[in-house]
């Protein structure tokens, strides 16, 4: 991972922009938890009143008694009732800020890493890490309401007994101070039993992923057993932080059931002469259950609070360049109410007549793989063809360009113009993009290709021709309702490459980027493929990584890269007369039309 | 419906392997129930003694015997908790782990209907839920009824009167409780059904984030991730109320335990049948309860939340894939025939999927090549699905070595039948366990990297900075598509298989890297049988015969030199189409 894991992330100011953007309901949340908290202090007069009657009238009628605490019952509930509706409702609407200003934040990202982590491993962070903010967050009301009861609490007894006081208190210093000590180790227990669930999600994504390979390898043995092992390393993460835990909630219990034998050690004598009734002595010990709740409360949130912390830390190391404070931008989330149409992101602008790379490089991390100082010039309309050797870099100068990766130096210009965020300038209609394995989603056909642009049925129909993908989809009984699988799993490479194609047409962009367009394509579809591409791209410029025949040959220009370096720019007859290393390239296909 | 009997059947299936543990686990149990019990007495005498008027230096040892048992109490509790934890954590590993193993079993059909990321939530995310459910569940639940237990035993040695008031009470509440729980398990499994439902959009969204972002679909992937959060605001809200119902009765079993103890107390110590220290007891016995109760209660969050995850894991456990029972039968060694006789195949026959092959019927000698041509989706690729057994044949037969596929012992049929896909899926792992898949035994290093010399991967070897031990990148980033295929054709080395099937294995390869590996495919081909799957000509110039497929149909099989000189063959005619190509 980056740097960012090591970075501190300002969890206070996270979790106060959470709070921030649903005020009203943080401070329902807080009084009403507080209410929740203070009302035991109701039952504990009644038992100090009962025990006491009971002392010196026995045989009184406990009726009235008996009647308050229904109607303490009766209050209690509602209290409860409207805490816990509203605390969903606000919970609900900061982890969905949370999870939405990720996800925007995702796609934000350069490719290539944004799927640095697996994607098991990403989801966990969409599902447990939000869940720990969430709770540190509600917490924060309980933290409130314990506080409140405590004052409360201990006036009362101050008026009954100063020195007792004292003793039902001394736990809860105990306390804090036991968890502030053990902080440091559930933070960092918890951090490892985290990664080893990410582990497992993560290498459980990968391999459901690729079931397939799997199947056709036989594998599943081995998969299992590497499984399992990831699971047992948890097991033993797990429950030592589980321990943990449960050790320190029981040096809570531990200091309420010392404080009572402290409280019968000093008050044996105040029971003894009477100046301590057993009504003041049955509401010292309620109040110690609570007053170590308290503690126990005080202390839980401190773990709590550092739990959020680490689940930040990791939420934000997925975000990319944007700060930390970006998890918790506000927005409109839509989640009641009318839910507005997306509106795709467009970019205006002049249309293009001359784009230019100057310097462009980018090398993968811990690598030599990548591209070093490219220039190239490619004039609006204009056919460019990336090729060369395997592993040559003709991706990585794509992504480069587009800013999927982001280039350690150099430049792109657009009509002169130097772009400073290419991620966000290259969009349609500027430019669409096809990659070298296009994926696509879950959805309709329609929705693959519009992805919530609203073209009416021909244009979408055009598109399609365009990426000669017209056939298979009147082979489809659906059409374009067809729903297509997790992954686009349910059509052939080849046809999802097409879609794609499809889905780039569709957006009319001026820059028309792809990736190895025909590498999954039988002749027949590939040659049909190439005569649309050089038709349709008529007016626009086309930037094509290929090494087939056709492409290259009809190219305006031809950019031959060697180990990530240009080796050479030219057309096809050009450097078919000069350059060693383009026609060593077409050495492997020579013998393609001779049997 | 609360599923009890599952429940009981899953402790018992996954805890009888761990019966020492769970035996110890009772015994430490027992005693940190039994020191609980213990404390109460100690308070009562103390007060009778103080209320009738002791000296307290005959109190103090009553006060420092309670705060010894109290903290010998806290000792066992904590020893509880790890017992009970690793045990659960132990069980639900052992789930986990066959679940998946069911779930990599699983048909393609169903791999097709669920993305990794809700699989994931299912195996992993419901799972973690039940763990609850093993180790919270035996010491919580089941403690606390013996606690309670206990503590209403103690209260009828007390007073009759008040055993048979507070036992009433203590059954009415729990029944209450059961039932309400009743109501709200299917609130929480609709909950976790939309949960897996997002987390899966999110899983696939990861995937394809280049292509969302560059084709301007952010707002509309967006305004879908909205869609599902809409959809699960209202399903939270109801789970959380149902939380609120059993919360409540907690409430009221307070309320009312209490009331009870004030109206019976008031009565029976008037009349003398019970000191002031006894009616302590019976108020500070009735305040435990609470904690039992309140512990059950709460417990039983996590037990509507185990609750849908059982019945989703029992739902998943209970999907049996299309394939059937698994063959016995073997196959025979060295190179191995095929033949396919009639086979009609649709993917999901079951919803009305169109038919992908019709009536294709062919047979390859032992060792020889075949090369399939095709469009695309013309159902080249369907073939090798069929001979590697992702799917079966609706009819007709697929023949391996001259045994049906359908009766070859499946683990077998992948060892001996090898297929590079289009589609190169690595791993986040060494590049040693992506070659071998994780298998631990069997591959020495120096054999993967004389394999890799063989590819003409040394270079790319020598460029990583820890050899074999390199991390590859999910999805396979910082390797290219032809790297990354040139790898997958390193798996198929390595197993050694009788027949080879390459499903468009080069069409990535740049001509130079082809030319590359031609060699190596060379040597892997040497007797063994060979189907290349191939959408350009150059590749199948190695077939010794030639299957061209159209609309599922076989519309031309035979040898490849005969086909190519007969002048109305359609090979001819491709072949033709491809100079034609050549010469443009």
């Amino acid at each position: 991972m980056t740097d960012r894991t090591t970075t501190r992330v300002p969890t206070w100011r996270l979790l106060r922009g959470l709070m921030r953007y649903a005020p009203w309901r943080y401070a329902a949340n807080i009084a009403l938890w507080a209410t929740m908290w203070l009302m035991p202090v109701i039952p504990a007069l009644i038992t100090q009143a009962f025990f006491d009657r009971l002392q010196t009238e026995p045989g009184f009628n406990a009726a009235t008694l008996i009647a308050m605490l229904v109607a303490y019952g009766f209050a209690r509930l509602g209290v409860m009732v409207l805490g816990m509706w509203n605390d969903i409702h606000f919970a609900y609407r900061t982890s969905s800020l949370l999870r939405t200003n990720m996800l925007e934040r995702v796609y934000e990202m350069p490719g290539a890493q944004a799927v640095h982590e697996s994607p098991g491993e990403m989801i966990s962070r969409f599902r447990e890490d939000v869940e720990h903010v969430e709770e540190a967050l509600a917490w924060t009301a309980d933290l409130v309401g314990t506080l409140v009861f405590s004052i409360a609490a201990a006036w009362i007894m101050l008026s009954i007994d100063a020195r007792m006081t004292l003793l039902v208190f001394a736990p809860l210093v105990v306390m804090v101070v036991t968890a502030e000590r053990l902080g440091g180790r559930i933070r960092r227990y918890r951090t490892e039993a985290r990664e080893a669930t990410g582990q497992i999600t993560g290498m459980l994504g990968e391999a459901l992923g690729s079931v397939q390979s799997i199947k056709v390898a036989g594998a599943e043995k081995s998969t299992l057993v590497e499984f399992r092992r990831l699971n047992e390393v948890r097991r033993h993460k797990m429950v030592r932080d589980r321990v943990l835990t449960a050790m320190l909630e029981s040096v809570f219990w531990n200091l309420l059931n010392i404080g009572v034998g402290l409280i019968l050690v000093v008050g044996a004598g105040s029971l003894s002469d009477g100046s301590l009734t057993i009504g003041d002595f049955a509401l010292f010990v309620y109040f110690l259950d609570f007053v170590t709740d308290t503690g126990y409360f005080v202390g839980m949130f401190v773990a709590k609070f550092k739990q959020a912390g680490v689940s930040l830390e990791r939420m934000a190391a997925i975000i990319g360049d944007a700060p930390p404070e970006a998890l918790v931008d506000r927005r409109q989330l839509h989640l009641t109410g009318p839910h507005p149409e997306p509106v795709p992101t467009t970019a205006g602008g002049e249309p293009l007549r001359h784009l230019e790379v100057r310097g462009l490089s980018f090398v993968y991390p811990g690598s030599n793989a990548g591209v070093r100082d490219i220039d190239l010039s490619v004039p609006a309309g204009s056919f460019t063809v990336i090729t060369g050797r395997v592993g040559s870099g003709k991706t990585t100068l794509l992504r480069a360009l587009l800013g999927l990766v982001s280039p350690d130096g150099g430049e792109v210009r657009w009509n002169g113009r130097v772009v400073t965020n290419p991620d966000d300038f290259f969009v349609p209609p500027r430019a669409a993009y096809v990659p070298q394995v296009p994926r696509l989603f879950s959805m309709p056909l329609r929705d693959n290709l519009l992805m919530g642009r609203h073209d009416d049925e021909d244009a979408l129909y055009e598109a399609v021709r365009a990426a000669a993908f017209e056939r298979d989809l009147d082979a489809m009984p659906h059409g374009l309702d067809t729903l297509v699988g997790p992954l686009g799993m349910r059509l052939s490479g080849g046809q999802v490459q097409r879609t794609a194609t499809a889905r780039m047409f569709v957006r009319r962009p001026d820059l028309l980027v792809i990736d190895d367009l025909s590498s999954a394509l039988d002749v027949e579809t590939e040659r049909t493929l190439w005569e649309r591409l050089f038709r349709e791209h008529a007016g626009a410029t086309a930037l094509v990584v290929s090494h087939r025949r056709p492409a290259l040959q009809r190219a305006d220009r031809i950019v031959l890269l060697e180990n990530g370096e240009i080796a050479a720019v030219g057309t096809f007859d050009e450097l078919q007369a000069s350059v060693t290393g383009f026609r060593e390239l077409w050495t492997g296909e020579e013998p393609a039309a001779v049997p | 419906m609360i599923p009890v009997r599952s429940y009981f059947k899953l402790l018992v299936e996954y805890l009888r392997p761990l019966r020492l543990r769970v035996a110890l686990l009772t015994v430490v149990l027992l005693v940190s129930i039994a020191l609980q019990l213990v404390n109460p007495q100690i308070v009562k005498v103390f007060i009778d003694r103080a209320t009738s008027g002791a000296a307290s230096d005959t109190l103090i040892p009553l006060a420092i015997w309670f705060i010894v048992i109290a903290v010998a109490h806290q000792a066992f509790s904590v020893a509880s908790t790890y017992l009970a934890e690793d045990l659960g954590w132990a069980a639900t590993n052992e789930m986990r782990a066959r679940l998946a193993d069911h779930v990599l079993r699983l048909d393609m059909g169903f791999h097709k209907e669920h993305t990794p990321g809700e699989l994931i939530e299912r195996i992993d995310g419901d799972v973690t839920s039940l763990s609850n459910f093993f180790s919270a569940f035996t010491i919580r639940v089941i403690g606390n009824l013996v606690l309670l237990t206990g503590i209403l035993v103690l209260l009828w040695v007390e007073n009759v009167w008040v055993g048979l008031g507070l036992t009433t009470f203590s059954l009415i509440a729990l029944a209450i409780m059961l039932r309400l729980q009743l109501v709200t398990v299917p609130w929480w499994k609709q909950v976790r059904a939309t949960s897996a439902k997002l987390f899966g959009f999110v899983g696939e969204q990861l995937g394809g984030t280049e292509d969302i972002r560059a084709n301007g679909g952010v707002p509309y992937m967006v305004y879908r991730f909205t869609a599902i959060l809409r959809e699960w605001l209202p399903e939270q809200v109801r789970g959380r109320m149902g939380f609120a119902v059993l919360w409540a009765t907690g409430i009221w079993s307070y309320v009312i335990g209490t009331a009870l103890v004030f109206w019976i107390g008031s009565v029976l110590f008037g009349n003398g049948a019970m000191t002031l220290g006894s009616v302590y007891l019976v108020f500070y016995y009735t305040g435990m309860t609470r904690q039992p109760m309140d512990q059950i209660r709460g417990q039983m969050e996590d037990f509507q939340k185990a609750g849908a995850g059982i019945a989703r894991v029992e739902e998943l456990f209970s999907r049996t894939s299309v394939l059937g029972v698994d063959g016995v039968r073997h196959l025979p060694v060295g190179a191995l025939s095929v033949a396919f006789d009639d086979v009609e195949f649709a993917y999901d026959d079951a919803a009305g999927d169109e038919r992908v092959l019709h009536g294709v019927s062919f047979e390859l000698a032992p060792g020889r090549v075949l090369g399939v041509l095709g469009r695309s989706g013309s159902g080249k690729t369907t073939l090798a699905r069929l001979l590697t057994r992702l799917y079966d044949p609706q009819s007709g037969a697929v023949l391996i070595g001259g045994v049906d596929a359908a009766h070859v012992a499946t683990e077998e049929l992948r060892k001996r039948v090898g297929m590079v896909t289009q589609d190169v899926q690595l791993f986040r792992a060494p590049v040693r366990d992506n070659l071998t898949f994780f298998e631990t035994n069997g591959h020495g290093d120096a054999h993967l990297i004389e394999v890799l010399h063989r590819l003409g991967l040394e270079e790319w070897l020598a460029t990583l900075p820890a050899g074999l031990d390199s991390q590859l990148e999910s999805g396979g980033g910082g390797l290219s598509a032809g790297q990354a295929q040139l790898l997958a054709f390193t798996r198929i080395f390595l197993r050694d298989p009788g027949l080879v099937i390459l499903d468009e294995a080069s069409s990535r390869l740049d001509p130079m890297t082809e030319t590359l590996i031609e060699r190596a495919v060379d040597r892997l081909l040497d007797g063994r049988t060979g189907i290349i799957i191939a959408h350009r000509l150059a590749t199948v110039n190695r077939a010794d015969d030639i299957l061209i497929m159209e609309d599922g149909r076989v519309v031309e099989f035979g040898e490849r030199v005969t086909l190519a000189a007969d002048p109305d063959s359609r090979l001819s005619t491709l072949l033709a189409t491809g100079m034609e190509e050549v010469l443009a």
